[in-house]
């Protein structure tokens, strides 16, 4: 489903991303780990067509994002690290204004809306608007706005940022919905969420990918009970310098 | 969904980012405040039933207008993370610019038709050459969509709105007022200046003469404006 060739990406002198390949086949769910500033979200980034590579190649759904982005895009969900909100419109405004622009066909836009509104749990602040709800709320609106269109591929960019751990639990259980009708890629830093979410996980450091296993496989690896150890045993903390 | 539709779409909720914030109210009262002002001075003054003078001070003001209309329109989606989702849904760039400047556009619009009561009061008390009256809106309608290009444009190259706005002001100021360079440029240039100005050709509009000239001057200043407003935007080096 998702087919990443060599991708690179600098920024000036700044090797963001270093010839990073992977497949990502139609149902999976996969964890994506790394440190702040590894590269995880350009990767995102890239794979959503809002940055081209400067090499390398993503295909999605066997189209070529460099050539197909428009047709693309309208099967790609994507949850930025911040949730790209308006402010000053309700919840229900940005949910119809995110329907017009993803094509969902002017007949289907209020059961479109009506249904996230439902599975984010959002029904109750629909008319209230962005600018006054708590983070909680923004960031499940923003995971509203990625799914509105039923997409064939999610992209989520730290998806429980901000939540409590009810809500983290409904994100949780909503993506494990979704699991087998499409493919999610989602990063976080909460690594026991990843544990329970994703069955593959890629590690990405210094823009390197250096990981790409099942969760299983890749306990046993590296002998570890618990995706936190791999993790730290993999970035050690007295390995980290000041400016990573 | 058409091209035209998100067109719509965006175009829809740009102008009503406008009357959701106080600016678009604080704008709209303080203009029209001021251009009744000058309206009742001109008219008490010259004794005359022409609005050529009036549209010459609005057409000044609108220098200093439009740039805090336009200021916010690519600027604010930068800085908020928006543009992020913008440019990630199935909607060309070409929609994305084209709905932004119609949502501008629109509310300049709504500004410039509050003033036709001009017109009426003028009607009212005298017997005003109604030509020159409606090709003098004609002309200040085309001067601002150019502004309003110009402002959509600047506003593409930076995420901050007071840079957005001065260098909006830097480049209406170089068009409105590049005739004074005149006596200063050598003169392979001077037609050039006086073609680039907007001053003459607002001119003409307001005492009647609509030229295919001054037609080709707005059109297509406008036209280059969106086209450099959708290469910035196409840009991804500055996102």
């Amino acid at each position: 489903m998702i087919v990443a060739q060599n991708i690179s990406k600098n920024f000036g002198k700044i090797e963001a991303l270093k010839s990073v390949s992977f497949e990502i086949g139609k149902g999976e769910i996969v964890g994506f780990l790394g440190k702040n500033g590894a590269g995880k979200t350009t990767l995102m980034r890239i794979l959503t067509s809002y940055l081209p590579p400067a090499s390398g190649k993503v295909l999605i759904a066997g189209q070529d994002i460099g050539k197909n982005s428009l047709r693309i895009r309208s099967k790609v969900g994507y949850l930025p690290e911040n949730p790209p909100l308006y402010q000053n419109m309700t919840v229900r405004e940005y949910l119809k204004f995110a329907a017009r622009l993803k094509d969902i066909p002017a007949r289907d836009t209020r059961a479109c809306i009506d249904k996230v509104l439902d599975d984010c749990r959002l029904l109750y602040v629909q008319n209230r608007l962005i600018a006054h709800l708590s983070k909680g709320y923004k960031q499940r609106i923003g995971i509203a706005q990625a799914i509105i269109h039923e997409p064939e591929v999610l992209i989520l960019d730290e998806p429980t940022s901000g939540l409590d751990p009810v809500q983290i639990q409904q994100v949780r259980k909503l993506i494990k919905d979704i699991e087998h009708k499409r493919t999610v890629l989602l990063s976080t830093h909460i690594l026991s969420e990843i544990e329970l979410i994703a069955r593959r996980i890629l590690i990405i450091n210094r823009g390197e990918l250096i990981k790409d296993r099942p969760l299983e496989g890749l306990l046993k690896d590296e002998g570890a009970a618990t995706l936190e150890e791999v993790f730290l045993k993999l970035n050690p903390p007295q390995a980290q310098r000041i400016d990573d | 969904m058409s091209r035209g539709t998100k067109t719509l779409a965006i175009a829809q909720k740009e102008l009503s980012a406008y009357f959701k914030s106080p600016i678009a109210y604080i704008i709209l009262i303080v203009t029209i405040t001021v251009f009744n002002i000058f309206f009742y001075m001109i008219i008490d003054q010259n004794r005359e039933a022409t609005l050529r003078d009036v549209f010459a001070v609005m057409e000044f003001m609108f220098v200093f207008l439009v740039p805090l209309l336009t200021m916010r329109v690519f600027a604010e989606e930068k800085a908020s993370g928006t543009m992020e989702f913008l440019m990630t849904t199935p909607t060309s760039n070409t929609s994305i610019v084209l709905g932004k400047y119609l949502g501008s556009l629109l509310f300049f619009s709504l500004l410039l038709g509050l003033t036709v009561i001009y017109y009426f009061v003028i009607e009212y008390f005298g017997q005003p050459d109604r030509w020159p009256v409606a090709t003098g809106f004609l002309g200040l309608w085309l001067e601002g969509g150019l502004f309003v290009a110009v402002g959509i444009l600047t506003s593409s190259w930076t995420r901050s709105q007071v840079v957005a706005a001065i260098t909006s002001y830097v480049i209406l100021f170089m068009l409105y007022f590049s005739i004074i360079f005149i006596p200063y440029a050598p003169e392979a240039f001077v037609p050039v200046i006086r073609y680039i100005g907007t001053l003459p050709h607002a001119a003409n509009f307001s005492v009647g003469l609509i030229t295919l000239a001054d037609a080709v001057y707005y059109v297509s200043g406008i036209a280059l404006c969106l086209t450099l407003t959708r290469i910035s935007v196409e840009n991804r080096l500055w996102r």
